[in-house]
């Protein structure tokens, strides 16, 4: 080895290790989701101090719920370098068959059993995702918007269009049923849902597979590059399977959640809101050409994007104003990534 | 079959390959191909671009699947494999483009594949943090790359080209390789990386591991010493211990015709200045100041670090320069992007082709008009096809490509044909200058002498050449004079057409030694 070269490297490295905000931003995009989250806060609460208010606090984390878990399973097939457009369609399909089939035909199914089989009915329409952009050979978008129209024709056009207002009732009381209840200061119950849970697990497990298994580490293998992946050994059907599979689980575990919560099964509900999931994703510096992401990212910007949509209100800007924040700050986030990937 | 086999065996055979053939389409690219690799030798696989080097190494290492044939690895016969039976069995191979991923840390790219083959390729495993950074520390230390905690987290996308090269070689050093498979792991490297690379490769053989480079740096071959194979049109043309083979028989086996090894630079060059620049300043160069005259080739070397590279990036406008004149023509221009320069006329080829030259799923004759299309098109910017076409054929003729289908994708060429498409695009300016940046680097012997041929006639049209390359037998047979740099600056200037390949690489490492003190 050259020396000086060697030098160099070693030198490189004590300048890396300083503390330097650039490198910090760079190598974890999320600071800035975080600082931007942050910002927003503070600027809400001076405007107006309603905003600490528990009651605003609980509402931002069942909001975050939904959004959460698709944008978990968004963050996973981005960083094996795909994307899912139809986790939605997904979500939908699975809340609405499940409850007309409970409704019609299993009254007396336990939440339990309802919820898993939720989990494995995304699932398997996410293999389906997987198997075909497999084979095909397809980018991953053009696939998902395609079953983006399948799945979604399929429940309108056989399962059914009407709106179902009142929920088997095993179902609405896992919507009502409390993880916190407590007073507020006007004497009104706050509740914080039990079902608020699943989120931070959902988290966990997601955090837990990309970092700690050989199959998180094979993902961002396949997010670098997908024909190196192969050549080095790493089993890229499995992969797609693994990864669609995995987004199609949370999606529709997502649909059942998004049923109970709201306390009705609408089959139009959900889809068309897939580009705010994927926004969230990317606002939390995972990058939209695959291997990069992180979990805390992804929770960092759903945190963003539901507090932009639910308390822009509070501080009297038109509700119609969201789009355009969310517009300017993905712009920005996105804008100050490249920089920092350009200055170095 | 293997019955036999396993009878005549030899105790230390490794892989046998038993009249392998591979068409890829009508393309009969390999011709039935028979090879043994005993363990604990180095092989050396050598011929031109598209002779089927790659091909055999992507059948041996699972890639690809052969159209006829027996691989018989370790007394098993195999129709083909997958990477991951290649790998479990011990084949490991550093790519030409050395297959890291970018977005992983160093110490991933080097120790997460043990792990995963050492499952056989099975995924819902737990990933072992710790062994991770055992073996790639272990790993890092053989090839002589630092392996201290801020190094192995390093993205490998943030390290220089050398270093990646060497990250890729202690991948295929850190399982239990029984065969290790080089393709090209040395092009980026200093001479001395290569002296180092050339004792991990001893340490290697005296471990019983068997060594297979794919290499056109004859030099290295010789002096890593082992067996040549010589491939030629998909066949092995020879094979036997290196010693025994002199470099022009080598070169005459691999191209199947007489190669001159002279020096190509026969005219002088012209009379007048053409381009000279003065206490020219950028990232990494320093002051400098040189002039250059009509059809004249000025050669410019030194170690990775002197500079070179920033020199070309500065006068090309790729990286463009803090301080300073250039004169160009007697007029003082101003470079600061890429266009300037091509405005002016000035063109650069740079050393990573494929990534910063070529469009290479597009075809031959888009690649070669890319630089006129305003020149082509008419005053509703609809290009004139037919011009465009007549101009890359001209070009192509003139560059000596060897295949008439303009219409090819130029990611579908050999190496050195890649080069003359790229060379010729140039020529579509009618450029003053040309920069040549490592104009051989991954070109074969037969396709060399092509360019060389063309980098001549350029000359003795007036235009003037800067080359920079580290391949000083290229700089003392094609240069008229040969700058050497070092901190920035030009420390020796030699006469080509006197000079040695000793007296440059002195002056580089002396040079080097004075800076140091």
């Amino acid at each position: 080895m050259n020396t000086s070269r060697l030098e160099e490297l070693q030198q490189g490295q004590a300048e890396r290790q300083a503390f330097s905000l650039g490198e910090l931003v760079r190598r974890r995009p999320e600071t800035i989701t975080a600082a931007l989250l942050v910002a927003i806060c503070v600027i809400v609460a001076i405007a107006n101090p309603a905003f600490l208010q528990p009651s605003t606090l609980v509402d931002i984390g069942r909001a975050s719920v939904v959004m959460g878990l698709f944008a978990l399973g968004v963050l996973v097939i981005l960083a094996a370098g795909g994307i899912d457009v139809s986790f939605t369609a997904i979500a939908a399909f699975t809340m609405y068959s499940l409850t007309v089939l409970v409704q019609n035909h299993l009254p007396g199914l336990p939440i339990a059993v309802i919820l898993l089989i939720a989990t494995v009915g995304g699932a398997l329409l996410g293999v389906i995702n997987g198997l075909l952009v497999h084979h095909l050979k397809v980018p991953s978008l053009i696939v998902t918007i395609g079953t983006q129209y399948l799945f979604r024709g399929f429940l309108l056009s056989f399962i059914g269009t009407v709106w179902i207002m009142s929920l088997p009732p095993q179902m609405g009381a896992f919507g009502r049923l409390p993880l916190l209840q407590f007073e507020s200061a006007n004497g009104a119950t706050i509740t914080l849902p039990f079902y608020f849970l699943v989120l931070p697990i959902a988290a966990f497990v997601t955090w837990w597979i990309l970092n700690r298994t050989l199959m998180g580490r094979a993902i961002f293998a396949m997010g670098g590059n997908a024909n190196i992946a192969s050549r080095l050994g790493y089993d890229l059907k499995k992969l797609h399977i693994f990864i669609f599979g995995y987004a199609g689980a949370l999606a529709g575990l997502a649909g059942i959640i998004h049923v109970c919560a709201n306390r009705q099964a609408n089959p139009f509900d959900l889809v068309g809101t897939e580009i705010n999931v994927i926004a969230a994703v990317v606002l939390g510096g995972a990058k939209i050409t695959g291997g990069t992401g992180t979990v805390l990212g992804t929770i960092l910007g759903v945190l963003l994007i539901v507090v932009i949509n639910s308390v822009l209100v509070l501080v009297g800007i038109p509700s119609t104003w969201q789009r355009l924040v969310v517009g300017v700050f993905i712009l920005l986030a996105a804008a100050f990534f490249v920089t920092r990937q350009r200055k170095k | 079959m293997s019955a036999t086999s396993n009878t005549q065996q030899a105790p230390d055979r490794f892989l046998e390959l038993r009249n392998i053939q591979k068409w890829f389409g009508g393309v009969h690219a390999l011709r039935g191909i028979d090879l043994t690799l005993d363990l604990g030798q180095a092989y050396h696989l050598l011929g031109e671009n598209g002779c089927g080097k790659s091909t055999v190494i992507k059948i041996m290492s699972g890639a690809i699947a052969p159209s006829v044939g027996e691989i018989i690895l370790e007394g098993e016969t195999h129709s083909a494999m997958t990477p991951i039976q290649s790998l479990s069995a011990g084949i490991e191979t550093v790519y030409q483009d050395l297959s890291l991923l970018p977005n992983l840390t160093v110490a991933e790219n080097v120790a997460l594949n043990e792990q995963l083959v050492s499952g056989n390729g099975r995924l819902s495993r737990l990933f072992d943090r710790r062994r991770l950074k055992e073996t790639a520390e272990k790993a890092l230390a053989t090839v002589g790359l630092p392996n201290n905690a801020a190094f192995i987290n390093t993205i490998v996308s943030d390290l220089p080209l050398a270093a990646r090269q060497l990250v890729a070689i202690a991948r295929a050093i850190a399982t239990h390789a029984k065969l290790v498979i080089m393709d090209e792991p040395t092009t980026s490297l200093t001479r001395r990386e290569v002296d180092n690379l050339i004792r991990v490769v001893e340490r290697l053989r005296q471990e019983n591991v068997a060594v297979l480079f794919v290499t056109h740096k004859l030099d290295e071959c010789y002096r890593i010493g082992g067996n040549a194979v010589i491939f030629r049109d998909g066949q092995c043309v020879a094979q036997g211990p290196i010693e025994n083979y002199t470099k022009t028989q080598i070169a005459e086996l691999m191209t199947g015709r007489a190669i001159d090894s002279a020096r190509y630079r026969t005219a002088k060059p012209m009379d007048g200045n053409l381009f000279s620049v003065k206490g020219l300043t950028a990232a990494g160069v320093e002051r400098m100041d040189f002039s250059l005259r009509k059809g004249e080739i000025l050669g410019i070397t030194g170690l990775a670090d002197s500079g070179r590279n920033e020199l070309a990036m500065a006068i090309t406008g790729v990286a463009p320069a803090r301080a300073g004149t250039i004169t160009l023509d007697g007029r003082q221009v101003t470079i600061r992007r890429p266009a300037d320069a091509i405005d002016h006329g000035i063109g650069y080829v740079p050393e990573d082709r494929l990534a910063e030259g070529l469009f290479l799923d597009k075809s031959i004759l888009e690649n070669e008009i890319a630089l006129i299309l305003t020149r082509l098109s008419n005053n509703f910017g609809v290009i004139d096809k037919q011009a465009g076409r007549e101009t890359a054929a001209r070009l192509s003729e003139e560059m000596r490509l060897n295949t008439k289908n303009l219409d090819l994708p130029v990611g579908a060429l050999s190496g050195g044909n890649q080069q003359r498409v790229l060379i010729g695009r140039w020529l579509s300016i009618e450029p003053k200058l040309l920069v040549l940046h490592g104009p051989t680097v991954g070109v074969d012997v037969g396709s060399k002498d092509t360019i060389y041929r063309a980098i001549q006639a350029l000359a003795e049209r007036g235009i003037g050449l800067i080359i920079v390359s580290d391949d000083l037998p290229e700089l003392l047979q094609n240069a008229d004079r040969i700058l050497v740099m070092n901190g920035g600056k030009v420390v020796a200037e030699f006469d080509a057409e006197h000079a040695t390949e000793d007296q440059l690489y002195q002056a580089m490492l002396i040079s080097k030694l004075e800076t140091a003190q």
